[in-house]
């Protein structure tokens, strides 16, 4: 290949990659200038660069209202059910993918299924039923709940990651006198790692941009920022420049989550896709 | 590893059990709920009907028509952010400088949580300030989505695109990283050109990772809600009122529990025939790797 | 990153504590003897996040607290949430809140229901009631909560009219005024007639054109969404005279051929208006809530219009948000002819009395503490300031409140209008169905909005299916 053809080719590429890049970030681009903007402003024109900033915005939801509260709760919410959800969907997916248990794969294709139900509905028997166990506006309730669909995606991403791992390597270790635990704690976990890295993560940000059952199971206590979001949609208005300023704030910490696992997403999301 | 049966299904345990508690009993509660005339807001609000609820189903034009519409817009959406998602994931596992942070700007939408996006998108397309419309007017498109129809649709599927096509494209770059050598090598022995190895190797090699990414974009497109809710609410008319916000819209507005509970279980059915046809091509293809 | 995030709130709560000075309170002693058997109990409510709804969570339920160490949990939440978790909350006896947010349109169906508490023997028991609470010297708007026997079933924290605004600036502008008589005969006034309102709208809108600035001469809320329905039942059909939804209350039926007036004449040609008529609003127009149409009025961009007056507050007096400050006055809506004399004699109406009410649900567990909240955000020595807050007047003797009278001048006259003329203008029919009617309204105004039907059969066709709707709920 010639030097030409190659600079041409790198410069090709960039253009493309820019290209994306642009679309890509225009509408949150859009949404931290709608964020410094007073609501008259918002309404004004398509200016597309902002020169003032209008810090109530950002201000009076975090100090003088309480989504500082809002996101602390959906911290805690995404996290603790990115947790359980991880932990049981490692057992569940080892045991699917090691031992031929019989009617593991129907099994495990009732368990997605779970995933495939229209949600509206089931906030019906959802409400009886948290009401009853006193799991209504509690971080734990919404915890187990997200499960619910969590928990299908996460094993349906692992089994892919596990299948991937070659069997040999259990048998060696079940040879050598290993347990099962053992086996799953110093074989399958660290040759998995990058799988459960990804799962976590993408499972932390459904579990964190949840809006249907927060909404509706939530009241004061444990309030998530998404159900926050939708307080500014008001008769009088929308309040656009404060909506734009919380998810501004609340990409944050989603951007810090994704930053620190880049490098998993990457290596892990296999699917089983190696068969060598 | 008879033995070990017992310790297996001690691993699966908390897991069943805990999806029979928040999945199995509200099912089973919806199934009881289908053979209801359930309605707050009439005169007896609770009535048996038996079967009434799916033959109604059957021969209602506003559900088929939502269900059309719902189904056009997974197929484009799929069909689009696919392949799209196929050639920029490839763009990415270049070797180039900077692709890391290409790959961080790629995951952003994803963080986002579907509200904002539904109002961010509404301030974009506004006919009278957003900057969507005024760029199209500069090239002498009048864009308006209250108006027309055709653009309003495009535009749901537009905002799905940017909101989705980087999940597509993190599974197809993880895909495409984890590929074996050997077939590329011996492609590159034949003599084949880029687009023969891209067609002839990358293709069937990353063939289980592209089903199972349509699998779950199809469930979850199938479902969407809050972004077109927000932009289009369905309109204009009923241009953009898939079959999910006509569903969400027959529950908490009209607040028909039964009828709905009856629509509910008819879609998971459909959703789940379709997926199971991919699952079974799925497993085929990854016999045939 | 999480402590300072808690350290933050900290400071903002304190700043906030110390912003707490106590409103008027005319016998402080009074309420905390009534809410000595309370001390300590929790009561939650919820209500949508209005102005109102907003004053009350900020200012008289921490002052409540204080006072009475009663604790309140009062959750204010968008219109669709408010509802779905209202409505959960009382079909299944849960009893999670203690008072609810009950609008003026969904009383009918709480009441079918049986949902609500009867507040007769509460207003009845001293020991429980303020002696300043009198049921007498709440507007007419209290009458909307009482059931057939009388009995009261809320209490109202919030009433607006849906009414005429325009901009006084162009209104008055000589300019202005000579080439709208050159070109149409009359002279620039308020309209009182449709056709005055349409030739007014289209001269605004052209002259807009003309000198190449954003004006127009009219706003509508017509996206796909409920607003479009609403707009049309409580608004454009009324001043039209076809009442009550063109539901014929009697057997509840809409089409002509069974005693509605869903279908009839004059309810297709003024349907057949409002859609001609988006031609002279903005181009987006079909995009807007109401939301938008407040919004772009704020922005000095509308010339006239009818719009939910809970918008005037900002509109009027908040420069932060609107451009039009001291530039606008209200007015009745134009009517169709005969209209007026009918709402005048009381045998109709010209637009909406909208408004909300707190009411304690069948199921609640701290009734009568709920009680003392509901008397406290509705005491008589704070209304003034709660109407500066929030543009609301629900007592009589908030009218003669010198806070009030004040935001009379700069609101162009609105209160006076909502005391003197109030009465021509009605809440929501008695529809306990009104949800569901509105989905199927939502379906056909739309389809003829978005041009892909005609407004004529549109309404055929929504006729037949809310008969049918009504036959499916048993009316």
């Amino acid at each position: 290949m010639s030097g030409g053809k190659k600079t041409w080719r790198m410069f090709l590429v960039y253009l493309v990659c820019i290209l994306i890049a642009v679309a890509t970030l225009f509408p949150i681009y859009w949404m931290f200038v709608i964020s410094a903007r007073s609501r008259l402003e918002v309404f004004l024109g398509p200016r597309l660069i902002q020169t003032s900033f209008y810090a109530p915005n950002y201000y009076r939801p975090f100090v003088q209202d309480v989504y500082g509260r809002y996101l602390v709760n959906s911290l805690l919410i995404a996290s603790g059910n990115t947790l359980l959800v991880v932990c049981l969907a490692v057992l569940a997916t080892y045991a699917f993918s090691r031992f031929r248990v019989p009617g593991s794969n129907n099994l495990f294709f009732w368990t997605i299924t779970n995933r495939m139900a229209p949600p509206a509905v089931f906030i019906v028997p959802f409400f009886l039923m948290f009401t009853r166990l006193g799991l209504r506006d509690s971080q734990f309730g919404l915890i187990l709940l997200y499960c619910i669909f969590n928990l299908p995606f996460a094993i349906w991403l692992l089994k892919g990651m596990m299948d991937g791992i070659p069997k040999e390597l259990d048998e060696a270790a079940l040879i050598d006198g290993c347990s099962l635990w053992g086996l799953l704690w110093h074989v399958i976990i660290p040759l998995a790692k990058p799988g459960i890295m990804v799962t976590a993560i993408l499972n932390w940000i459904f579990a964190w941009n949840e809006y249907l059952f927060a909404a509706i199971l939530t009241s004061v206590r444990s309030r998530t920022i998404t159900t926050g979001l939708a307080e500014f949609v008001t008769v009088i208005g929308t309040n656009w420049g404060e909506m734009a300023a919380v998810s501004v704030v609340c990409l944050i910490p989603a951007i810090v989550f994704i930053g620190i696992a880049q490098r998993h997403i990457i290596a892990g999301l296999t699917f089983g896709a190696v068969k060598d | 590893m008879k033995e070990n049966r017992k310790q297996v299904w001690g691993l699966i345990a908390p897991t069943l059990f805990l999806m029979i508690f928040i999945g199995v009993i509200p099912v089973i509660y919806v199934i009881y709920l289908s053979a209801f005339k359930y309605n707050v807001f009439a005169k007896i609000p609770f009535r048996y009907t038996g079967f009434n609820n799916f033959r109604k189903l059957v021969f209602d034009p506003d559900f088929l028509k939502s269900l059309r519409l719902g189904l056009t817009f997974v197929a484009l959406c799929c069909g689009i952010e696919l392949p799209l998602g196929l050639l920029i994931a490839n763009l990415l596992t270049l070797n180039f400088k900077g692709k890391g942070i290409f790959r961080t700007i790629m995951t952003l939408p994803l963080a986002m949580a579907p509200i904002s996006i539904g109002s961010i998108w509404v301030l974009i397309t506004n006919p009278d300030f957003g900057p969507l419309p005024f760029l199209f007017r500069k090239i002498g498109i009048e864009y308006n989505m209250g108006i027309n129809a055709n653009q309003a649709f495009f535009t749901t599927v537009l905002v799905d695109i940017w909101h989705w096509t980087p999940f597509v494209v993190l599974t197809f770059m993880a895909g495409l990283t984890s590929l074996p050598n050997q077939p590329y090598e011996a492609a590159l022995v034949d003599g084949a050109n880029r687009w023969q190895t891209f067609r002839y190797v990358t293709i069937p090699l990353l063939k289980p990772v592209i089903l199972t990414t349509l699998f779950i974009r199809v469930m979850d497109t199938f479902r969407v809600f809050d972004e077109v809710w927000m932009l289009t609410s369905g309109g204009p008319g009923t241009a953009t009122r898939y079959v999910s916000i006509h569903l969400v819209r027959m529950v908490l507005q009209s607040m028909e529990y039964g009828y709905s509970s009856a629509m509910s279980l008819f879609l998971l059915y459909l959703t789940i025939i379709i997926c199971f046809l991919l699952l079974t091509f799925i497993s085929s293809s990854q016999e045939a790797t | 990153m999480k402590k300072l995030g808690v350290a933050i709130l900290l400071v903002g709560m304190l700043v906030l504590a110390s912003s707490w000075c106590f409103a008027a309170v005319n016998n402080p002693e009074w309420w905390q003897k009534a809410a000595e058997p309370y001390k300590g109990v929790v009561i939650k409510g919820i209500s949508e996040s209005t102005p109102p709804s907003k004053a009350m969570v900020e200012v008289a339920a921490p002052e409540f607290e204080k006072l009475t160490g009663i604790k309140v949990e009062f959750e204010v939440t968008s219109w669709d949430e408010m509802y779905n978790k209202s409505i959960q909350d009382l079909q299944s006896g849960a009893g999670i809140y203690d008072f609810i947010y009950v609008e003026q349109d969904i009383i009918y169906a709480y009441l079918a229901q049986k949902w609500l508490t009867n507040l007769n023997p509460f207003i009845a028991n001293a020991n429980i009631t303020n002696p300043d609470f009198d049921v007498e010297d709440f507007t007419t708007f209290i009458n909307y909560f009482k059931d057939a026997e009388g009995n009261i079933y809320a209490i109202p924290f919030e009433a607006f009219l849906k009414a005429y605004i325009y901009r006084t600036d162009l209104f008055n502008d000589p300019e202005i005024k000579a080439a709208f008589k050159a070109k149409y005969g009359y002279d620039l006034a308020v309209p009182t007639t449709w056709e005055q309102y349409t030739d007014i709208a289209k001269f605004f809108t052209e002259y807009g054109k003309e000198k190449g600035i954003e004006l127009y001469g009219h706003v509508a809320q017509a996206k796909t969404h409920p607003c479009v329905a609403y707009e049309m039942c409580e608004t454009i059909w009324p001043a039209w005279g076809v009442y009550n939804w063109g539901i014929n209350m009697e057997n509840m039926r809409a089409s002509v051929d069974k005693g509605g007036t869903l279908n009839s004449d004059q309810a297709k040609k003024a349907f057949r208006w409002y859609v001609d008529m988006l031609q002279y609003a903005p181009p987006g127009v079909r995009t807007y809530t109401w939301d938008e149409t407040g919004a772009v009025f704020g922005a000095g961009k509308i010339a006239q219009g009818i719009i939910y007056l809970e918008n005037l507050g900002w509109i009027a007096t908040d420069a932060s948000k609107s451009a039009v400050v001291g530039k606008i006055a209200v007015a009745l809506p134009p009517t169709a002819p005969g209209v007026m004399d009918a709402a005048k004699a009381g045998k109709g109406y010209i637009g909406y009395y909208d408004g909300g009410a707190l009411g304690i649900p069948h199921s609640a567990k701290n009734k009568e503490a709920a009680w003392l909240f509901i008397q406290w955000c509705m005491r008589k020595e704070w209304q003034g300031e709660f109407a500066k807050m929030a543009t609301r007047v629900v007592r009589k003797s908030t009218f003669e409140d010198p806070l009030v009278k004040d935001l009379d001048a700069q609101t162009g006259g609105y209160f006076t209008m909502l005391k003197d003329q109030g009465y021509l203008f009605a809440g929501a029919p008695a529809l306990p169905m009104h949800r569901p009617l509105n989905e199927v309204y939502l379906k056909w105004i739309s389809k003829a909005v978005a041009g892909e039907i005609s407004p004529e059969d549109a309404l055929d066709n929504l006729a037949k299916e809310v008969d049918q709707l009504m036959e499916d709920l048993g009316y």
